[in-house]
């Protein structure tokens, strides 16, 4: 077995994040790759979350896909919600105190679940509770069950070690993390190097590591460990195992930001808390996180920060974007070198605040009055998204605009392992400086697109939101205004000219292609693993990825559809109208006119795209997708 | 040692397009006075003006000038601020700006204490766009360039100020120059948050709060022995109090000078200090951040600060 894949699911706040840590770090410690989807509602404890991953011996995987091998479950509604997500001879571990639960008495399943459900169990013959469903799977899905008395094993664990009953509880994670060590045989080593990560506190570790160790015995006693994956042949010499969130602070600190405002946003927020982590950068540089009273606040106050010098950056969602837009307008207008990190999830308004999307690419790129350039830059992956973070502020500086680093909630919350960076090959690029020493500065200087920038506290200089003259005072000329307009405007022609074309969009797959996904973001992983898949049935699929839209990848996608035709292009996105395909009919006047869609929020997987591909090449136009708890 | 800075070296050659007789004259003066007693450096002195008439004074000093958006012009002096703390901020702002579209960061930066000088523009009116009422006109007053009467409450800046934390609190008026110059420089010498409402007659659109208004109602408070000096923690609430119902006087009799001065709240750029520890030496602003174009963030160190998310395999 070189692939694993596994569910787990439970209250949200029930020490699921535990679970899932405790297994990603094992695996990473044993070499294999994983990447590891978190999805949860809108909620602090008690909801439906859960954890859906892939762990690969022969690659550091980006991509999720259905059925699963394993699924395990703190509780009953996550027997419910998850039982069809099994492959054939998969194992369910859960907790067999909830034998005679049933589905309708879970109070925190939506209506629209427990009522497909209902017509779903009458269809199966099953009654609604665990053991029907349960039975159903190994009867008739060949499914292996691991029921597990978790309260049986908690007394266990209070009399052995001596703890609490009411601190029992919080052991729940080590069950399940023990169960599925025993099946797919986690070696010794590698669990315990997670726990003690995980459980800092010797007590802790101690109480925990003999829980793991009772479940290991029993479980491994009853089903050996017939999912264990093959001897990793994935060959790196170290790797990061971290969110999206994670990384991009990461690379902050690389990048040598050193101002980050933000108001509290999901699924942004998680970035600051990291980069507030190493705000001293080991007692050495100070970056100054400021938690602000708003997003107006906090891309201004960036704004501010830029002005001096300082490397500054916002990271923010879409209700918060929103309300940048305002200030991202006076940093196009007064050139100033502002990155904001922006995390799409579901919109429009409030949409779904924990879940993915990327519909707001038109957005990112449009959002504003008056016109100025910007660069807009998307990231697919979590090793993609380190470098682009770095890039998105030398690209800010060279050319004095602000940056938009798209990424979205998939990639945010989503703890995959990536190859350690490499740094030697990493510039700091702080653009047109002015000298030390001039007299008379002008910050708008008109003899050349990127005026020299001083930083406020060198010279005497303005900024004015107004159009103004070269000193930066107001100034309503019309030939003035030609100038000025021209001059900041040329700068798009300046980054066409000089930003490769090759940085603008990766190509994968055939170079004689049956069909071209294109596609941007966090779609990438799904369409790497697709074109695998298909090839192995025949299709010759290859994956055109979109990097940057501004500037636009308008050459290479040209080229593409005039050699394999436009009628072999589709667009592959996390949002309704396939935003991508509209601004490639923008800028190359290609109208691709196959899509295939998500918008449910949850990220798209490599089996249903799979489908959704062949649809189309039979004749399909559109094809929206819908897996997914 | 440098030539002294006299007043002219402090005012820009940009023509001051305010109306014959507006009240900013006398805070435009009460500036270019304040700073040249202070000797300020230009180049190390940032005025940051928000949007409307109040918003072009950046233009017409002569140290740096920020002109932002409406509403937005603290959270620009506060990242200016705290990414260079060794700058002199000061904001010139109006009432509407401040206390209606901007109230929010008014009450987050009284909360911050960040060490700036806040200039409202108090008109009572939105002056630029032909004088609409403003957060600071009382309900039922009917300046000639409403249609009709007032229909919401004024804002009590002064009382905002003190709930929200300002550890400096000042009224002026724009005719008594003199006065207001003190202000200023007492406000920039001052270490937090200043506030200063300064009383501005719009000669145009407002034939209530005329020259003639203030005139016969402004009194120092100063001069009637009010002591604005918390002289410990445990007297602030009872001082703060005190400043409060001060702060409700008007009409009759309006008081200007110092309402409130409270020194012993840390600075943000203080707070900031206690966590990072070479905040105050180098700066965000100042600290290098390449060497020959690479990151100063080497592999080794990386790994020192990231250890626990790093996995190295033994070859």
């Amino acid at each position: 077995m070189n692939e694993l894949r596994y569910i787990l699911g439970g209250p949200q706040g029930g020490g699921l994040e535990t679970l899932s840590e405790l297994l990603s770090w094992a695996y990473a410690h044993a070499g294999y790759g994983v990447i590891s989807d978190r999805e949860y509602f809108s909620n602090i404890k008690g909801r439906h979350s859960y954890i859906h991953a892939t762990v690969s011996a022969t690659e550091l995987p980006r991509h999720l896909t259905y059925p699963v091998d394993v699924v395990a479950a703190m509780d009953a509604e996550t027997v419910f919600t998850h039982f069809d997500d099994l492959r054939d001879g998969g194992y369910i571990i859960y907790n067999s105190d909830d034998d005679n639960v049933s589905f309708t008495s879970i109070p925190s399943m939506e209506r629209d679940l427990r009522e497909r459900l209902t017509s779903e169990f009458k269809e199966l013959g099953v009654d609604g509770t665990v053991k029907s469903v349960v039975k159903y799977l190994q009867s008739n899905r060949k499914v292996r069950a691991v029921g597990l008395s978790f309260k049986e094993l908690l007394m266990e664990i209070e009399k052995r070690e001596g703890i609490v009953p009411s601190q029992a509880s919080r052991y729940i994670s080590t069950i399940l993390a023990g169960a599925v060590a025993a099946i797919t045989g986690i070696n010794e080593e590698d669990l315990d190097y997670s726990l003690k990560r995980r459980f800092v506190r010797e007590d802790l570790y101690r109480h925990n590591r003999a829980m793991a160790n009772i479940v290991i015995e029993a479980v491994k006693g009853q089903f050996g460990s017939e999912l264990k994956l093959d001897k990793s042949s994935v060959k790196v010499p170290g790797v990061l195992v971290a969110s999206g969130n994670d990384i991009i602070a990461m690379a902050k600190t690389v990048a040598g930001v050193r101002f980050q405002a933000y108001y509290p946003i999901t699924p942004a927020a998680d970035e600051s808390f990291t980069l507030e982590e190493y705000e001293a950068l080991s007692g050495e540089g100070s970056i100054v996180v400021f938690q602000t009273e708003d997003e107006l606040a906090a891309i201004n106050a960036a704004i501010g920060a830029a002005l001096t010098g300082a490397r500054s950056s916002v990271a923010t969602s879409g209700p918060g974007f929103d309300l940048m837009v305002e200030g991202l307008g006076w940093a196009g207008q007064n050139e100033v070198p502002v990155v904001v990190t922006y995390y799409q999830r579901g919109g429009p308004s409030t949409g779904q605040p924990t879940r993915g999307g990327q519909s707001d690419l038109l957005s990112s790129v449009f959002a504003s009055h008056g016109e100025y350039p910007r660069i807009v830059l998307a990231s697919g992956d979590h090793e993609e998204t380190f470098y682009d973070a770095i890039d998105a502020f030398n690209y800010a500086e060279t050319y004095q605009v602000p940056v938009i680093h798209l990424v979205d909630k998939f990639l945010a919350n989503t703890i995959a392992t990536i190859p350690l960076p490499n740094l030697d090959g990493i510039r700091i690029v702080r653009g047109n400086l002015a000298p030390k020493g001039l007299s008379g500065y002008k910050r708008f200087d008109l003899s050349s697109v990127i005026s020299p920038r001083a930083f406020l506290g060198d010279y005497v200089m303005w900024y004015s939101g107004d159009e103004h003259d070269e000193y930066g005072h107001i100034d309503e000329d019309p030939i003035n205004r030609i100038r000025m307009f021209d001059k900041r405007m040329k700068k798009l022609d300046m980054i066409e000219k000089e930003i490769p074309e090759e940085r603008r969009y990766s190509y994968f797959g055939s170079e004689r292609p049956d069909i071209v996904m294109v596609g941007w973001g966090f779609v990438k992983g799904a369409a790497l693993k697709a074109i695998e898949e298909l090839n192995g049935e025949g299709i010759k699929a290859s994956y055109y990825h979109i990097r940057m839209f501004i500037p636009f990848p308008r050459e290479s996608i040209t080229k593409i559809a005039r050699e394999v035709g436009v009628d072999k292009l589709v667009a592959v996105e996390h949002n309704y109208q396939a935003q991508a395909s509209r601004l490639v009919a923008m800028n190359t006047g290609i109208t691709i006119g196959k899509s295939v869609v998500k918008y449910t929020g949850r990220p798209i997987y490599v089996h249903e795209l799979v489908n959704a591909i062949k649809n189309i090449m039979r004749g399909s136009v559109r094809e929206v997708m819908s897996y997914g708890a | 040692m440098a030539r002294k800075l006299t007043i002219n070296d402090y005012k820009t050659n940009v023509w001051v397009d305010w109306c014959p007789g507006c009240g900013n004259f006398g805070i435009l003066s009460a500036m270019y006075q304040a700073f040249a007693d202070l000797q300020l450096d230009p180049e190390k002195t940032v005025v940051v003006s928000g949007i409307g008439c109040s918003g072009k004074t950046s233009h017409f000093i002569n140290v740096s000038g920020v002109h932002t958006l409406h509403g937005r012009s603290l959270p620009y002096a506060e990242g200016i601020k705290l990414a260079n703390p060794d700058l002199t901020v000061v904001v010139n702002v109006g009432d509407g700006d401040l206390l209606g579209i901007g109230a929010a960061h008014f009450v987050a930066l009284g909360r911050r204490n960040v060490d700036l000088v806040v200039i409202m523009h108090n008109n009572t009116v939105y002056g630029l766009t032909k004088g609409q009422a403003s957060p600071t006109l009382a309900r039922g007053l009917h300046p000639k360039a409403l249609p009709k009467p007032n229909l919401q409450d004024a804002v009590n800046p002064i009382g905002l100020a003190i709930a929200s934390g300002y550890t400096f609190i000042a009224r002026g008026y724009a005719a008594r120059v003199q006065h207001l110059k003190e202000l200023i420089k007492k406000a920039i010498q001052h270490k937090g948050s200043a506030f200063i409402d300064v009383l501005q007659p719009c000669v145009t659109y407002d034939n209530i709060h005329t020259y003639d208004y203030y005139n016969k109602r402004v009194y120092d408070l100063q001069e009637e022995g009010w002591d604005p000096i918390v002289k410990s923690l445990e007297e602030f609430p009872q001082k703060a109090a005190q400043a409060l119902i001060k702060s409700y006087e008007g009409d009759g009799r309006i008081p200007i000078g110092i309402f409130l001065v409270n020194p012993h709240v840390p600075t943000f750029e203080e707070r900031y200090a206690q966590r990072l520890p070479n905040y105050l030496k180098v700066p965000p602003a100042k600290e290098p951040i390449e060497v020959d174009g690479k990151t100063v963030i080497t592999m080794r160190r990386f790994k020192e600060l990231f250890g626990k998310y790093i996995i190295e395999f033994k070859q």
